[in-house]
């Protein structure tokens, strides 16, 4: 179990690498001349010049990899030079936003979509199977902000329950946050939420249709002990890994619903950084929000390790 | 009945031609779903409109009436006009083309690029196996939104580059799924007799191995179909898409939800095809899951 | 009698046991739930004209078309047929649990006189795990792998007798000692995966006789195990009947087996019984042809291609829910005659009233139905004999009816080796443990003979057969092709080699490309392996066709229009396309039924006597082996553990494992019953193979140090005839002569 640990862990490092330098590539090389494109095409040829010089842009490309990365490993993450403020604080700083926004629609998200799952499952073919079904698969692939702009229409404009934006005044307490990240968080929930659900439903039919099951009610069980120590102990095993490999599509979604409800969080600030061509943030960004992905995929992997017997006492 | 004869002696094995029995099953099983069917109509729908919506507009999706801006829905403006004054109802239809030329493009490279990995690893295992799949392994290690942003900022917003850009995210898990239908077949006895007789990898392969997961490949697309319409107008709404004026929906949204509180229509009617487009899509997807997988 | 199409949908896998709500009510006049208390002295079981229909893709398939037995306390009821013929599905019906899409259109079934289909839900569950229990195909699956087994034992006591935890896992550790599990104390703290086939379904068993049921049903109990394995979980069964007073429902496909343990027997085809009485009657004389043909398909043991055919049943069973206005056997019986497509048969007594009812109505017309619908009629649950055919009296003449044999081209005194493989080694690397599957073997298979290699699973016998075909290269050793060194790797062989050395496989429904049409199939083999062109390849495709009896107006269809025996011949015709000089031949018929097993047999026979081609037959059926074999392989976990002749490999002096296989056989020799040699223990990991003789861990022969130290050596027991043994010849003979007494069969 430990060593499963330790593998996947040492395994994530090589993995990043690579991230990196794509990301590298991506974000320094291709948009061709940096200091051009932060001073805008009206400045002089010295002026972009200096600027490139100042940023290390004119290094080869390997040195300024390797600058980078060794800067970046040792926490010296280098300074924004659009936002005029030191990369890690300005990383951390949205992340915290983000964590809360995530963590908002997690709490709901990951009960209620295993519920729906099992419910339908359980039901199958029933009129309830069906609704959860077809809501759920409606649900999922309906970008967050299509169902962002049709809640702030309905519940910020029409009936005026929330408020258009997702921040909160400055020195609001945590309900007040909580309060304003409410309606942000829904676009979230629905699309990860049906999809969750899905994977429920789909889990727990499979292990339905296991003997062990048949056993299990043969034996003459009741069927709550049939449904919570047989059923759902396996079949939600599945459902575990998807929620992990799910962090992936809420960062997206995050990107998207901190554009629309104009919220401080690390995925507005990626777009933002983007946009503008800020290199530094945007490689900053980009690995933090991929180790943590990786990280819960792994966490999800462990958890499931933890579960199944034959894969921790090593069958 | 009386006078048929039993054929006694014969080695007369039965042969019920099940093929022919399941596809016409799976045609009439498909026609009876309503879901399927709703799913398909929406779909014809906006191909239609995608196709032909300048016939059947009023206005141009372009045509701007400075004295008309952000007026409400009207007997002239169905769906009233946005801060250009253009007309809603001919945007949001006009709107369909860009995505349905995106989506299926990106999906049909996505497949065309999974199948080909997935069918090389999932045969030769061993170290091609290995590098092909770690390297499928670090693309989906960054976030496919995340990704697009970051190589559309790199290239620069086209329709060539968003296509590609959405094909090659999707590729990784197209090559997921068709590996693991290859693993399970090339283990199948009909191939170990191609090797016995001596057929190439490449024909094993492309004659023996892919028509049986076509399948898996075909509902694959299907799924990624739905999910391409999602990114593309993901990336439109950050800005990462098509660039005005295009009608674009996820483009449309982003550039009008500044007025949402003084002009709802102008967000809400492209939202709502958006919204449709994609769930038409979804629940024909998931009539053919259903029903292949049967 | 006909219940209003009681919904069994609510009782289903589906559901989980979920609501079961439907159904319950639909029953009139039943009853109302029979007599529950004082248990009555009448039949444990008893069914009364079942009908059980599944609804798959919108068509009705009558699965179990009125069905109707009684099972007395104590008594064994043995139900065999094909698959197919609605066994398990009458099993289900009997739990009130069947699959979502299936549903009992008539009859009833009572346990100790109450009635099945119109309990409620609480007393069903009640019901289930206490007067009825159930045993499964499949140990590994039937248990909950993320729980441990003594819980799993321990929740009958828990949700039937109401005991707490502690003391319901006291008593699972009881149940456990029941079923003489070793170290019962650990054993409740393990996990389905840490045990062994043989263990699993000793705790399957334990769960079963935890509630104390009146009636046990068990599933094909020990299909899918290892012979040595089935022997022990058989010898437990046998053992238990004496302690427990449960009536038992055996449901199996293998006649030898049911021959074994039950005192009754019915005959199950197309979902009807068609002949029903004593064990050992029924078998010794049975009075239905299907019956007859089911034992004519049979290779009885001790007896050899050159002196028998095997006599297959024309036809297949036919596919699932046809319905029929006749006899349901009338298409594939050879006694057939006009009433018996008119009418159905009643189930007659044998002999009694048989021959004047069932003369009568062979001649003339059907007699005139005395009951609304005849299975009401039916006489159940006394010993007598009964059989669903106009003609049994005419049954048993089919015995010797055109029996022929094959022609087999005597054998050159010592003919040249076609194929000699020495030292073969190959191992396969698990994550980071090294698996040797086949471990310095030598071999070798002459012009036309047919070398039979056995062996339980994990001996490397497929292994083998695979390096020897190409698929694998080996890590050590050669095989030489008439003299010729081959090269390891089937894509490195040259067209003549191909085309001499090909395969057929076990599983008929992958051994076809399933997108591709028979036609071409053969057509693309022709084109590979005999470089046969335009004309001349369909010609070939035709006679490759008609030599394996496949009519050519099937070509054009797909592999999944076609039966399982249709299947396997096109994938014989396939290997054979190149006239072959070697064919391997993985358990080219265990995944078939016993009368398209014979065909397949048969039709093998005949090709090695008309092409004078040498076969290497794997299979794990020794009865089959030593028919179809000149010579046989034994293996064990990687090891050659004996080769000679088929005669003298199944007889005193062999290798002691050899010797514990051929006992585990089940026979249908109601006079020779040999006693079982029981083997200790589990097959041993291949990744920690014992030290010394592999085969030490679990021999009865087990000498002390000497086994667990050294390799044995090889023995010469006479011509060609070697085994791996510390025990020599003729110290062995004696020791195993002794305990068999009399020869049997021959």
């Amino acid at each position: 179990m430990r060593r499963l640990v330790v593998r996947r862990l040492l395994l994530m490092v090589p993995t990043l690498l690579v991230v990196s330098v794509l990301i590298f590539l991506m974000a320094e090389i291709v948009p061709g001349d940096v200091g051009r494109s932060i001073l805008g095409p009206y400045a002089s040829p010295e002026q972009v010049a200096a600027l490139n010089h100042k940023l290390g842009a004119d290094r080869p490309l390997v040195e300024r990899y390797v600058r980078w990365l060794g800067g970046f490993v040792t926490g010296d993450w280098g300074e924004s030079p659009i936002l005029q403020a030191p990369v890690t604080r300005v990383t951390f700083e949205s992340l915290v936003n983000s964590l809360l926004l995530a963590a908002i629609a997690l709490v709901v998200i990951v009960p209620t979509s295993i519920v729906l799952g099992v419910l339908a499952a359980l039901r199958r073919d029933s009129l309830l199977d069906r609704f959860i079904s077809v809501t759920s698969l409606s649900l999922t692939v309906i970008p967050e902000f299509v169902s962002g702009v049709i809640l702030l229409v309905l519940f910020a404009v029409v009936l005026p329950w929330f408020p258009v934006t997702a921040s909160a005044p400055p020195g609001a307490d945590l309900l007040t946050r909580i309060y304003h990240l409410i309606l942000p968080a829904v676009p979230l929930m629905f699309v990860e939420m049906g999809y969750i659900a899905r994977m429920a439903r789909a889990g727990t039919l499979e292990v339905l249709d296991m003997p062990y099951v048949r056993t299990a009610v043969l034996k003459g069980l009741p069927q709550r002990r049939v449904v919570t120590r047989h059923v759902l102990r396996n079949g939600l095993l599945s459902t575990v890994t998807v929620v992990g490999a799910q962090v992936g599509w809420l960062v997206g979604g995050l990107v998207v619903v901190e554009k629309l409800f104009n919220y401080p969080g690390i995925g507005r600030l990626m777009a933002q950084a983007a946009t503008l061509h800020d290199v530094k943030v945007l490689e900053a960004t980009v690995l933090v929000v991929a180790a943590i992905y990786m990280l819960s995929n792994l966490t999800a992997d462990v958890v499931v390790a933890a579960l199944s017997p034959r894969v921790r006492l090593g069958g | 009945m009386e006078q048929a004869s039993p054929p006694v002696g014969l080695p007369a094995e039965t042969v019920v031609s099940e093929q022919a029995l399941r596809r016409r099953y799976v045609v009439r099983k498909l026609l009876r779903s309503p879901t399927f069917l709703v799913g398909l109509a929406i779909l014809l729908f906006w191909i239609f409109m995608a196709l032909f919506s300048t016939y059947v507009t009023r206005y141009g999706p372009f045509a701007i009436d400075p004295y008309n801006t952000l007026t409400g829905p009207s007997a002239q403006h169905w769906f009233g006009t946005d801060d250009s004054g253009r007309d809603v109802l001919s945007r949001t239809l006009a709107g369909a083309r860009p995505v349905l030329e995106v989506a299926p493009l990106a999906t049909l490279l996505a497949l065309l690029a999974g199948t080909t990995i997935g069918l090389t690893a999932g045969y030769y295992r061993g170290i091609v196996d290995e590098v092909l799949m770690r390297a499928v392994d670090v693309l989906l290690a960054i976030p496919v939104v995340i990704a697009g942003i970051v190589i559309v900022s790199g290239l620069g917003a086209s329709l060539a580059v968003i296509i590609l850009v959405i094909a090659i995210l999707f590729t990784p898990p197209v090559s997921r799924t068709v590996r693991s239908a290859v693993l399970a077949e090339r283990e199948r006895e009909y191939v170990q007799a191609a090797r016995l007789r001596g057929e190439s990898g490449l024909f094993i392969m492309a004659a023996e191995i892919l028509p049986n997961c076509l399948p898996p490949i075909i509902v694959e697309g299907s799924v990624r179909l739905g999910y391409a319409v999602f990114t593309s107008a993901t990336l439109s709404f950050l800005g990462f898409g098509l660039q005005p004026p295009s009608p674009d929906w996820g483009l449309t949204i982003s550039q009008q939800s500044q007025n949402i509180q003084v002009a709802w229509w102008t967000v809400i009617f492209p939202a709502v095809a958006l919204a449709t487009l994609v769930v038409g899509a979804n629940l024909v997807a998931d009539g053919l899951r259903r029903t292949l997988s049967e | 009698m006909t219940m209003g199409a009681t919904d069994a949908s609510g009782v289903t896998a589906g559901t989980g046991g979920t609501g079961v709500a439907t159904g319950t009510g639909a029953c009139e006049g039943s009853g109302g739930g029979g007599s529950v208390g004082g248990r009555a002295p009448g039949p444990v079981l008893s069914v009364a004209g079942l009908k059980v229909t599944f609804v798959r893709r919108d068509r009705e398939l009558p699965v179990v078309k009125g069905v109707s037995l009684e099972i007395a306390p104590g008594e064994a009821y043995g139900l065999v047929g094909e698959s197919g013929c609605g066994k398990t599905t009458l099993a289900l019906a009997l739990m009130r649990y069947l699959p979502a899409n299936g549903r009992v259109d008539a009859g009833s079934v009572r346990i100790d006189g109450e009635d099945v289909f119109s309990l409620p839900e609480e007393r069903l569950r009640e019901l289930r795990g206490t007067k009825l229990a159930m045993v499964y195909q499949d140990p590994a699956s039937a248990l909950n792998p993320s729980m441990k087994v003594g819980e799993q034992i321990a929740e009958v006591y828990r949700f039937h007798e109401g005991l707490s935890r502690a003391a319901a896992l006291a008593a699972a550790r009881d149940s456990l000692e029941r079923v003489a599990m070793p170290d019962p104390d650990a054993t409740l703290e393990r996990y389905p995966f840490q045990l062994s086939g043989g263990q699993q379904q000793r705790v399957v068993i334990a769960m079963a006789l935890a509630g104390d049921p009146r009636l046990l049903v068990l599933d094909e109990p020990t299909t899918g195990l290892d012979a040595t394995v089935e022997a022990e979980v058989l010898d437990l069964i046998e053992e238990l009947r004496g302690k427990v007073d449960a009536a038992i429902l055996l449901i199996s496909h293998n006649l030898g087996l049911v021959a074994r343990l039950c005192e009754r027997v019915g005959v199950m085809y197309a979902g009807r019984i068609v002949e029903q009485g004593p064990a050992r009657e029924l078998f010794t004389d049975p009075r239905h042809p299907y019956t007859m043909g089911l034992l004519r398909c049979l290779p009885r043991f001790g007896v050899r291609k050159d002196e028998v055919s095997l006599v297959p049943i024309p036809g297949s069973v036919p596919p699932l829910g046809s319905t029929m206005p006749g006899c349901v056997y009338a298409s594939r019986c050879r006694l057939v005659r006009p009433v018996c497509t008119r009418r159905e048969p009643d189930l007659f007594a044998v002999p009694g009233d048989l021959a004047a009812k069932g003369r009568a109505a062979a001649e003339g017309e059907p007699p005139a139905p005395t009951a609304q619908s005849p299975h009401d009629a039916e006489p159940v649950g006394d010993a007598a004999r009964h059989t669903r055919c106009y003609v049994p009296d005419e049954v048993p003449a089919m015995r010797v009816e055109e029996e022929h044999v094959h022609k087999v081209q005597a054998r050159a005194a010592r003919a040249d080796d076609v194929l000699a493989a020495a030292g073969v080694s190959k191992a396969f690397r698990d994550g980071g443990r090294r698996l040797v599957a086949v471990d310095d073997v030598t071999i070798d298979v002459v012009a036309g003979e047919t070398f039979g290699l056995v062996g339980e699973s994990g001996s490397g016998k497929t292994t083998l057969a695979n390096v020897i075909a190409g698929l694998y290269a080996a890590d050590g050793g050669e095989v030489r092709f008439l003299g010729q060194r081959l090269p390891p790797r089937a894509a490195e062989r040259d067209r003549d080699v191909l085309r001499a050395i090909q395969m057929v496989f076990q599983n008929p429904d992958s051994t076809l490309n399933p997108s591709w049409s028979v036609r071409r199939i053969l057509s693309r083999s022709a084109a590979r392996l005999a470089g046969c062109r335009g004309a001349a390849r369909r010609e070939r495709v035709e006679e490759l066709a008609r030599k394996v009896h496949f009519e050519p107006r099937y070509l054009e269809n797909k592999p999944a229009e076609l039966s399982g025996g249709q299947k396997q011949r096109i994938a014989i015709a396939r290997a054979f396309a190149g006239s072959p000089t070697l064919v391997v031949c993985d358990e080219p018929a265990s995944a078939l039924d016993v009368s398209v097993q014979a065909t397949i047999l048969n039709l093998l026979a005949d090709l090695q006597a008309e092409q004078n081609v040498s076969y290497i037959f794997i299979s794990h059926d020794l009865a089959v082996v030593r028919y179809l074999s000149d010579r046989i392989g034994v293996m064990y976990l990687g090891w050659l553990m004996e080769i000679g002749d088929a005669e003298d490999v199944f007889r005193p002096p062999h290798c002691p494992y050899t010797e514990a296989l051929v006992s585990a056989i089940p026979t249908l020799d109601f006079d020779h019953r040999r006693p079982r040699i029981p083997l200790r223990g589990a097959i041993p990991s291949l990744s920690d193979p014992p030290t010394g003789c592999r085969f030490h861990t679990r021999c009865h022969r087990f000498l002390g140090d000497l086994c667990r130290r050294e390799a044995p050596p090889w023995r010469e027991a006479g011509e060609g005839h070697r085994y791996r043994c510390h025990i020599s010849p003729n110290e062995l003979r004696e020791l195993q002569l002794a305990e068999l007494g009399p020869l049997p069969g021959r």
